[in-house]
């Protein structure tokens, strides 16, 4: 009798212990979701720029949420590669920064991924030379961000001792450039550039500076045999290193080291190592900034370029319309915000109407009172407008190992330009 | 009163009470110390099974680690046999073309030897005697490849040049402090021992994090731990790039002793330790089990204490209504059996309750049954003793009194007064017959008188008739019964002891009936006695010590005796007397019309 009311007992407490969660309710589709996620590399500058946008827009739009994820590029672009293959939104962010010359891949794979922005922003209020890696087939998808607008910055020290003034420099050819190296190599034994053999990043501005590119416009067909700009930078590339002026380096950290060092006279990159260049407090009122040189003989060659560079793509995720109006009324058309931006991030933008501010227009003691941002916003307006394509780094794999082959002279260059042509189309038919 | 009454009623419960009150303390001490042994041994299993579990999974920790170690081999030693590797790290600065060359195949290199270890997220750096560095990615690792060369790190390397080791190294970069494990490893020239760089390959401390992190929880951690006791990883961050010695002696014990695991105390909690050497790294994989949160996460206290509550309330619950009844019963037993006390041996008790209760009731009635039984038959035989001994006495008509009467009428004969001796003959003869019979048998009250007036007859014979007796005797009264010689010893006694002074008197002899009562009074005017009140309730008997009568030798105090005895407590004989106006014996019976019957043969 006891044994079986404890039982009862014992059963009944058992069965009241049983108690089951509630599931969690899943939200359907919405485009007006209130939370979104950015995703974006380098804390420092494009984080940084966008905590200033997030900060004003959430004055007047207290309701919003906005995450802020830090991954790095490499990350972001296999990310994406894996969700927008697997056809699922799931674990995509809002809005994404796209490196300028990966754009198009992924613009021309999954055009229905991204959000058309033609209605929100204007085209025309940015760089030229932006819309080509930013929008596809007439629609403007991405939301051009920092300019990579390329100069030539040089130590007006080095370049006194080999008799140069910064003014010698002002519209020079890259082979009125070599020359100088020589003599300032003679001069001080300072090599005039350092150069990372596994980057071409210098023979990219060169080509686009002439308004061509790996590709051709269509941005498939690779464009390298016959292609008389590239031909032009390889052979000046190769007058470099036969110059004897290149410091060769292995990564960004010698990068940095060679100039901060001292041990080169000129860095001909983009913008964006202003502040790298900045970092050596030391080497103040040394340096200066001038144009990029043009090709020789390529008629349509300008003192203005590109290396790098970046630009926002609104994703088709839940959330989709939140996240273009905070794109639109910051990046996309917010002056004011580009101004802070440049004074405390130090980014350049390619909004045309943000060069007309006060911080672009101040004098940098620096580079010995040169306006070098108003010199940079002006270039950037300049840069001839190029389609970057989808296959930008494939050719560049292919060129860096054929490179070589023409450096060191068991190729001539139409021989090298032709293989690498053969093998851009082979691989990437 | 109250307090008493109170008191009363609590000896009455006490029983109750104390068998629920050790009820009580059993059943929670049972309830607790099961719960004790219980939780014990679930915590001894739980040790035991979670050290067999978690056993295996630093196996499995260990083998992932160890497969980082094989890619991390395959890197160094591809790049330790690299001529292009050496030529970068020991060649001199040739010109931008050849120097350009030499860092291009460098490069190409370094992706070949990047390659080995793809798999994880991994930095390889290689800094060499010329000064020149190459690092797969700058970023990763970031630190300066200049002062590297003089680090602790290439130190400790370069002092075992053949080795590959593992060492702790944090850097500070822009976003806050990175942990890393450095394998590092010196690039030797086989044939002449010549040192011309170093091959660093930095893994990030979260990197090393992704080969346990699945296996922690709260409570559960693991932590890695070099050989000098700091702990280069672990689930818990502030820990790591802390030394904890102790652990390190905790953890080489159990290698030296081959435990398998250890209770011990770490940063102050006590800690289930697992540990596994790994000699490739030359750490110990080191899993800590917070004993209390791991062993509360299995043994929820708060059910435990819910039901052993649930379980003692149900069970005092039913030992409070089962005792309950128990006592009541044993109670009301008790109140009934008590009244006993009271020589009420007619209280028979109810037979209710619970068996053993009822079995007790049962007993205790048959226990009174047989006390009145047993009473009654005592009662019986005292009734026949008493009866035998009036009869033997009965029976022995004093000599004395044979004698004188015999005297006396031999007087007479002599005097020839022939009629008066032929009556007192006769009144002999007739007192003899009425006296020598069944002593319990009863006689009316007109046989009583004849044989009184016999009696008083003889003795004015003998002794004159100084002494007068009167007989009233209501008519109504003459057929009621009364035993025999019941007044007779009364009148004898007033013959004899009455009248010793004064010489002379009466007499009375009144029967009546009173109410259901039939009185009979023996009443004189002599000498009377002191110490005899007049009043009602005074002493109902003579001198006990009155001397034998001389006609039967039936004292007055056997007549008191025989009538209660016969009777009952309410008749019996009362005696009042005062000195010098004499005395009032009243002798009280049932009315009883029929003969006694008296099994008495």
């Amino acid at each position: 009798m006891k044994k079986l009311m404890f039982l009862l007992l014992a059963s009944v407490l058992l069965l009241s212990a049983c108690s089951s969660g509630g599931g969690s309710a899943s939200s359907g589709s919405d485009a007006s979701a209130k939370e979104i996620t950015i995703w974006a590399w380098d804390k420092n500058f494009n984080i940084a720029a966008l905590e200033l946008a997030k900060e004003k827009y959430m004055k007047s739009h207290p309701d919003v949420k906005i995450n802020l994820v830090e991954n790095a590029q490499a990350d972001i672009v296999q990310k994406l590669n894996t969700g927008l293959n697997s056809g699922t939104t799931k674990g995509l962010p809002n809005v994404v920064l796209i490196e300028d010359y990966r754009s198009q891949n992924f613009l021309q794979a999954y055009p229905d991924s991204f959000v058309d922005m033609s209605d929100k922003i204007k085209a025309s209020d940015f760089a030229d030379y932006k819309a080509g890696p930013t929008s596809y087939e007439g629609k403007q998808y991405g939301i051009p961000f920092d300019s990579g607008v390329t100069g030539l910055f040089v130590r007006t020290d080095y370049l006194k001792q080999a008799g140069y003034t910064p003014e010698d420099l002002q519209n020079i050819t890259w082979d009125q450039y070599i020359e100088i190296g020589k003599k300032v190599k003679a001069a001080t034994g300072k090599d005039m550039l350092t150069q990372d053999p596994n980057d071409l990043g210098l023979i990219r501005a060169m080509i686009q500076s002439a308004g061509s590119w790996y590709l051709k416009e269509d941005g498939t067909t690779p464009n390298i045999a016959n292609n008389a700009a590239l031909k032009k930078a390889l052979e000046t590339y190769k007058a470099m290193y036969d110059a004897n002026i290149v410091k060769a380096n292995s990564d960004w950290s010698q990068f940095l080291a060679a100039f901060n060092s001292g041990d080169v006279a000129s860095v001909p990159t983009g913008n964006w190592i202003t502040p790298s260049i900045k970092a050596e407090a030391s080497q103040s009122g040394k340096w200066a900034a001038v144009p990029i040189p043009v090709l020789s003989d390529v008629p349509n060659s300008v003192h203005a370029s590109n290396i790098g560079g970046s630009s926002w793509y609104v994703m088709n995720v839940d959330g989709k319309d939140t996240a273009a109006d905070f794109m639109a009324s910051t990046f996309g058309s917010d002056k004011d915000l580009y101004q802070e931006m440049l004074d405390k991030v130090g980014v350049l933008s390619t909004f045309k109407a943000a060069s007309e501010g006060s911080a672009y227009d101040k004098a940098d003691e620096f580079f010995s009172g040169q306006k070098i941002y108003a010199d940079f916003a002006k270039w950037t307006t300049e840069v001839p407008k190029v389609n970057y394509g989808l296959h930008t780094y494939a050719i560049e794999d292919i060129m860096t190992v054929e490179l070589q082959n023409y450096l060191n002279g068991s190729k001539d260059v139409d021989t090298m330009m032709n293989d690498v042509q053969t093998q851009a189309e082979a691989q990437l038919k | 009163m109250k307090i008493k009454a109170y008191m009363q009623r609590f000896e009455q419960q006490g029983l109750f009470f104390k068998l629920f009150i050790v009820m009580v303390v059993s059943i929670i001490a049972v309830c607790l110390l099961t719960s004790l042994v219980t939780i014990r041994m679930s915590e001894r299993l739980f040790t035991e099974t979670f050290s067999i579990t978690n056993s295996k999974v630093l196996n499995q920790i260990k083998t992932s680690m160890e497969s980082l170690n094989d890619s991390i081999v395959n890197a160094v030693s591809h790049a330790s046999q690299n001529g292009t590797v050496k030529n970068y790290l020991a060649g001199g600065d040739g010109d931008s073309i050849s120097a350009g060359a030499t860092y291009f195949s460098m490069g190409q290199q370094m992706k070949q030897i990047k390659s080995n270890v793809d798999a994880y997220d991994v930095g390889v750096t290689m800094v060499g005697v010329n000064g020149r560095s190459y690092t797969s990615d700058w970023s990763y690792w970031p630190v300066d490849t200049s002062d590297l060369a003089d680090s602790m790190i290439t130190k400790h390397t370069v002092d075992q040049p053949r080795r590959l080791m593992y060492q702790y190294d944090e850097e500070t970069a822009k976003d806050g402090k990175e942990n890393y494990i450095i394998a590092s490893k010196a690039l030797m020239e086989r044939t002449s021992d010549f040192l011309y760089g170093t091959i660093y390959v930095a893994i990030r401390e979260d990197q090393f994090k992704r080969f346990y992190s699945n296996f922690t929880s709260t409570g559960n951690d693991v932590l890695i731990l070099d050989s000098n006791g700091r702990i280069v990883s672990s689930n818990q961050d502030k820990l790591i790039g802390t030394f904890s010695p102790q652990l390190l002696k905790d953890v080489t014990e159990m290698q030296e002793q081959q435990m398998s695991y250890k209770n011990a105390d770490v940063m102050g909690k006590n800690h289930i330790i697992l540990s596994n050497y790994i000699p490739e790294y030359d750490f110990y994989l080191v899993n800590l089990i917070d004993r209390q949160y791991a062993v509360g996460q299995i043994i929820n206290v708060r059910d435990i204490a819910l039901i052993c509550i649930a379980i003692v309330a149900a069970a005092l619950l039913t030992v409070f209504l089962i005792s309950r009844r128990l006592t009541q019963s044993l109670t009301r037993l008790v109140r009934q059996m008590s009244t006993i006390t009271e020589k009420d041996f007619g209280n028979y008790v109810n037979v209710t309750g619970s068996y053993e209760v009822q079995e007790l009731s049962r007993a205790f009635n048959y226990m009174l049954d047989e006390l009145n039984d047993y009473i009654a038959r005592l009662l019986e035989t005292q009734k026949e003793q008493r009866n035998a001994e009036l009869a033997a006495l009965q029976r022995q008509i004093n000599p004395h009194f044979l004698y004188n009467t015999l005297a006396s009428i031999k007087m007479l004969v002599q005097k020839g007064n022939k009629e008066t001796a032929a009556e007192t003959i006769n009144a002999l003869i007739s007192l003899l017959q009425n006296t020598i019979s069944n002593v319990s048998e009863t006689i009316t009250i007109e046989q009583e008188l004849e044989n009184m007036k016999n009696y008083v007859f003889i003795n004015h014979v003998r002794y004159g008739g100084k002494v007068q007796v009167n007989y009233f005797v209501s008519p109504d009264c003459m057929d009621y019964h009364v035993p025999k010689l019941i007044i007779q010893p009364f009148i004898e006694n007033a013959f004899f002891h009455a009248f010793n002074e004064k010489g002379a008197g009466v007499i009375y002899i009144m029967v009546s009936r009173q109410d259901d009562m039939l009185v009979c009074e023996v009443v004189d005017n002599g000498d009377g006695m002191d110490g005899f009140s007049d009043s009602a309730e005074g002493s109902r008997l003579p001198n006990p010590k009155s001397k034998r009568q001389l006609f039967t030798g039936i004292g007055v105090q056997n007549v008191h005796n025989r009538i209660t005895l016969l009777y009952g407590e309410q008749y019996g004989v009362s005696i009042s007397s005062k000195k010098g106006q004499g005395t009032k014996v009243k002798v009280t019976l049932p009315l009883i019309l029929e003969p006694m019957s008296d099994d008495m043969s």
